[in-house]
């Protein structure tokens, strides 16, 4: 059935939810552990979660990981049998453990060495908790059966099945209904689909009571039926099956003796005697077919009913199906140019094609979609390290766990977040004095949230810390040439600094954010996944940091335009409204500069044709579309284009294993003609155009 | 015809990793007949519709352990008469000798190799 790898990679699936099932766990202790008031079966649920990983892990050797589970399930075992009092420093202690174990699963499906530093003294921790008698004793190693005197079970396999069902009879149903039970709203048919249920159901029904047409009273019932039902479950639980047209039929119910299944029993011993015989074989599995089908239901029934699915068959899945709405798009373009779609059945049946075409689409996207909660508690350790090492106490909240976000997305947010999350910490939290003399709690609080916000998912970290200290800000990035000391810059701006390549406001290198990995990395990182990041802060009140992301990497609902004879796709998402602007409401700033009025609003005029490098200079903006687009920071610019074309999903085409990151392009698209499209970023590409909007973009200088 | 032809086992254990480690110990040995259940109540129901010779299963599991399925497949008129093995991460005497007075007719600790398992089958059913 199996070969070891698979179970292999059966069980660190399994560790996965194990690992998760033990951080939830801990999480609900944690709640009520001041007055003790969790559920003791939570901490059984711990243990047990502990208890599997080391069951598991012993079968495939991983010598570590069952030394270490071993002591972490003794330290639990003592709390469940009520030897150890929970507390917060035993539960701080627990939360270690788990961390550690979750690396020691990490190493070990990976196969490398796991992680050194910390374990030894955890060991030496979990030890500590735990009543010298009731030390973790190395584990006996006696798995030898001979030593326990255990009687052979009286098992003759000639004689008979052990445990043979013998309860099993058939029930003869008569089943006439009166004149009424039609009128007054009753269906026999969907009684007889509920007895079906108890067991094995034949229906034969009479006639006979049928008079001529004539004489017919259509809403009367004249038939009557005969229902034979194999089952174990007593007449009282077929009597209420009826129990609804109780007084609107004639019931007779008899019980006919043992059912089928006894002579099934008689087969079966056949079988057990005579194997080679296929016809006894063949009765068997058909008289066991609706006794299987119970019994998957059962063993079934209470487990969730998801599937694992190799993530490779999603994609491919997702891979055609992004072909497919290509293939649509060729496919009504050529119908368009034949010019037959004039045509309205044609037109109908393609409309819902392209209706179709999308539903798939999004049913495959929900497939991938993954809530963030696995991804935040990985957040809650890394908040826990970083508290522990920077010494400043952080609460952690978590908002909006169960958003679903492609699971790519979540993959590669790792990183990134969880840099944010220990500069929230590190950076963003004062020292527990510091807070003290500002009048607010010891206890830092930093905030993970994710919600979903007009076709994008906007993850915010926050903390309460004392805000970004702009005036130092200034000027270590005037100090490191990034920027000239006489730039006037907003507050906005001077936040957004910290997103520079080699920024980093720390005075001493730190052990935890002061890794040579600037915010630049992180922006980068977000951007690589068609997102944008925001600092937004409060002297005094905290910072809060935004992430902007798309919904899915596959595809994108796009305005098609026309950007000097190229076809390009803006993201529909991007674009606040568009305008064909009046000749007076375009002024020129400057020699280059062009900004056009949006109701008493000065907007830059960025002219895609010109940025891409499509034309040398602007051509007359009056007979041009303006697509107005706004960043989350408020920003807005007018994008330049010749016409729009259309406004469709297009399927995306990463450029970036190609090409690498090509700075204010997105992505490619595969158009109804067959030719490709560029996906432009909009802000991306604003903000890199060479016309700096009102003051010194600070964001334009990156990269020059 | 051997008795490994004939033999029903069911195992029960609610984690796929140790499942699969039993079931393909089984199947090693050459076993034909096998059935698995992932928590001791549908244990019950399958043995219910679907009788096995013996039954194998672990000893950790939510709601209804081991011992507790064994309990109930000896209080069980229609089951009294199952074979049981425990199988479990750690030797505990007190679940063994619990085990014993309820009626366990052998024990066998993860990890096993399959002639550990095969051995221990054996000591309860006879030469398979």
């Amino acid at each position: 059935m199996s070969s070891s790898a698979e179970i292999r990679h059966t069980f660190f699936q399994e560790c996965d939810d194990l690992l998760e099932a033990l951080d939830d766990g801990l999480c609900e202790i944690d709640e009520g552990v001041s007055d003790q008031s969790f559920d003791p079966e939570t901490v059984n649920a711990v243990f047990r979660a502990v208890h599997s990983i080391k069951g598991g892990a012993a079968a495939f050797g991983l010598d570590e990981l069952v030394q270490f589970a071993h002591q972490f399930e003794t330290v639990l075992d003592s709390m469940r049998s009520g030897n150890l009092i929970a507390n917060e420093e035993v539960l701080k202690l627990c939360h270690r453990a788990a961390d550690y174990l979750n690396d020691l699963v990490v190493a070990g499906r990976d196969d490398v060495d796991p992680p050194k530093g910390s374990s030894q003294d955890l060991v030496e921790k979990l030890s500590g908790l735990l009543p010298g008698k009731l030390e973790a004793k190395k584990e006996e190693n006696s798995g030898a059966i001979g030593d326990f005197n255990f009687a052979p079970a009286a098992i003759s396999i000639m004689d008979d099945v052990p445990g043979a069902v013998s309860v099993v009879s058939t029930y003869v149903v008569k089943f006439r209904p009166h004149k009424t039970l039609v009128s007054s709203g009753n269906d026999p048919l969907l009684l007889f689909r509920e007895l079906s249920e108890l067991g094995e159901l034949k229906v034969s029904a009479d006639f006979g009571g049928i008079e001529s047409l004539e004489s017919l009273e259509v809403d009367e019932c004249r038939i009557t039926w005969s229902l034979e039902v194999d089952t174990n479950l007593s007449e009282l639980e077929i009597r209420e099956v009826f129990e609804f047209v109780d007084g609107m039929c004639d019931l007779e119910i008899s019980k006919s003796g043992p059912a089928a299944l006894g002579n099934e029993q008689e087969t079966n011993l056949n079988q057990l005697e005579v194997d080679a015989n296929p016809r006894s074989d063949a009765k068997i599995s058909s008289g066991n077919d609706s006794v299987g089908r119970g019994k998957s239901g059962s063993s079934g029934g209470g487990a969730n009913a998801t599937v694992r699915v190799n993530l490779e068959l999603v994609d491919r899945l997702i891979n055609m199906v992004g072909e497919l709405v290509i293939n649509q798009a060729v496919l009504t373009q050529c119908i368009d140019d034949a010019g037959v779609l004039d045509n309205g059945e044609l037109s109908t049946s393609l409309a819902e094609f392209k209706n179709l075409a999308r539903d798939i689409q999004e049913s495959v996207m929900a497939i991938r979609a993954q809530s963030v909660k696995p991804l935040f508690q990985r957040m809650a350790r890394i908040v826990r390290e970083a508290s522990e090492l920077s010494g400043k106490e952080a609460l952690f909240e978590t908002e909006g766990e169960t958003t679903e976000v492609d699971k790519t997305i979540i993959e590669r947010l790792v990183d990134p977040l969880t840099h944010m999350i220990r500069n929230a910490v590190d950076h963003g939290l004062e020292a527990p004095d510091l807070r003290r003399s500002a009048g607010k709690l010891e206890t830092g609080k930093v905030k993970l949230s994710a919600a979903h916000r007009s076709g994008r998912v906007i993850i915010e970290v926050s903390d309460d810390g004392s805000g970004i200290n702009r005036e130092k800000v200034f000027n270590i990035a005037v100090e490191k040439g990034l920027i000239p000391a006489d730039s006037s810059l907003k507050d906005s701006e001077i936040d957004n600094l910290l997103f520079l390549p080699g920024f980093s406001t720390a005075e001493k290198v730190s052990n935890l954010s002061g890794r040579g990995v600037g915010m630049d990395v992180v922006r980068s990182a977000i951007q690589k996944l068609g997102g944008r990041v925001n600092i937004f802060s409060k002297p005094g009140a905290g910072t809060t940091m935004s992430i902007s992301l798309p919904l899915t990497l596959a595809v994108l609902d796009g305005m098609v335009v026309d950007v000097a004879g190229q076809t390009m796709v803006v993201p529909i998402t991007a674009i606040v409204e568009t305008l064909r602007p009046d000749p007076e409401d375009i002024h020129k700033l400057g020699s280059e500069n062009t900004v056009v009025s949006v109701r008493n609003k000065l907007v830059p005029v960025v002219d895609l044709g010109v940025v891409f490098g499509h034309r040398s200079s602007a051509v007359s903006l009056s007979e041009m579309v303006l697509l107005l687009v706004e960043s989350d920071d408020a920003m807005s610019w007018a994008l330049a284009v010749d016409q729009i074309f259309d406004q469709r999903q297009v399927v995306i085409k990463g450029l970036e294993s190609n090409y690498g990151y090509v700075p204010g392009v997105a992505a490619a698209t595969i158009l109804g003609d067959g030719n490709i499209a560029l996906i432009i970023d909009p802000e991306e590409t604003a903000r890199r155009s060479d016309k700096p909007s009102e003051s010194m973009s600070i964001l334009a200088m990156e990269g020059k | 015809m051997a008795l490994r032809d004939s033999l029903q086992i069911l195992v029960v254990d609610d984690m796929a990793t140790s499942r699969s480690l039993i079931i393909m110990a089984l199947e090693e040995i050459g076993i034909k007949k096998i059935d698995f259940s992932v928590d001791g109540k549908s244990a019950l129901q399958s043995l219910s519709t679907r009788p096995a010779h013996l039954v194998i299963s672990d000893y950790n599991m939510p709601e209804m352990d081991g011992l507790h399925l064994l309990h109930a497949l000896r209080n069980g008129p229609a089951t009294k008469g199952v074979g049981f093995i425990l199988v479990s991460g750690r030797v505990d005497q007190k679940i063994i000798s619990t085990g014993k007075q309820l009626g366990m007719n052998n024990f066998i600790q993860k990890p096993f190799t399959t002639p550990q398992m095969k051995d221990c089958i054996q000591a309860v059913v006879g030469p398979l």
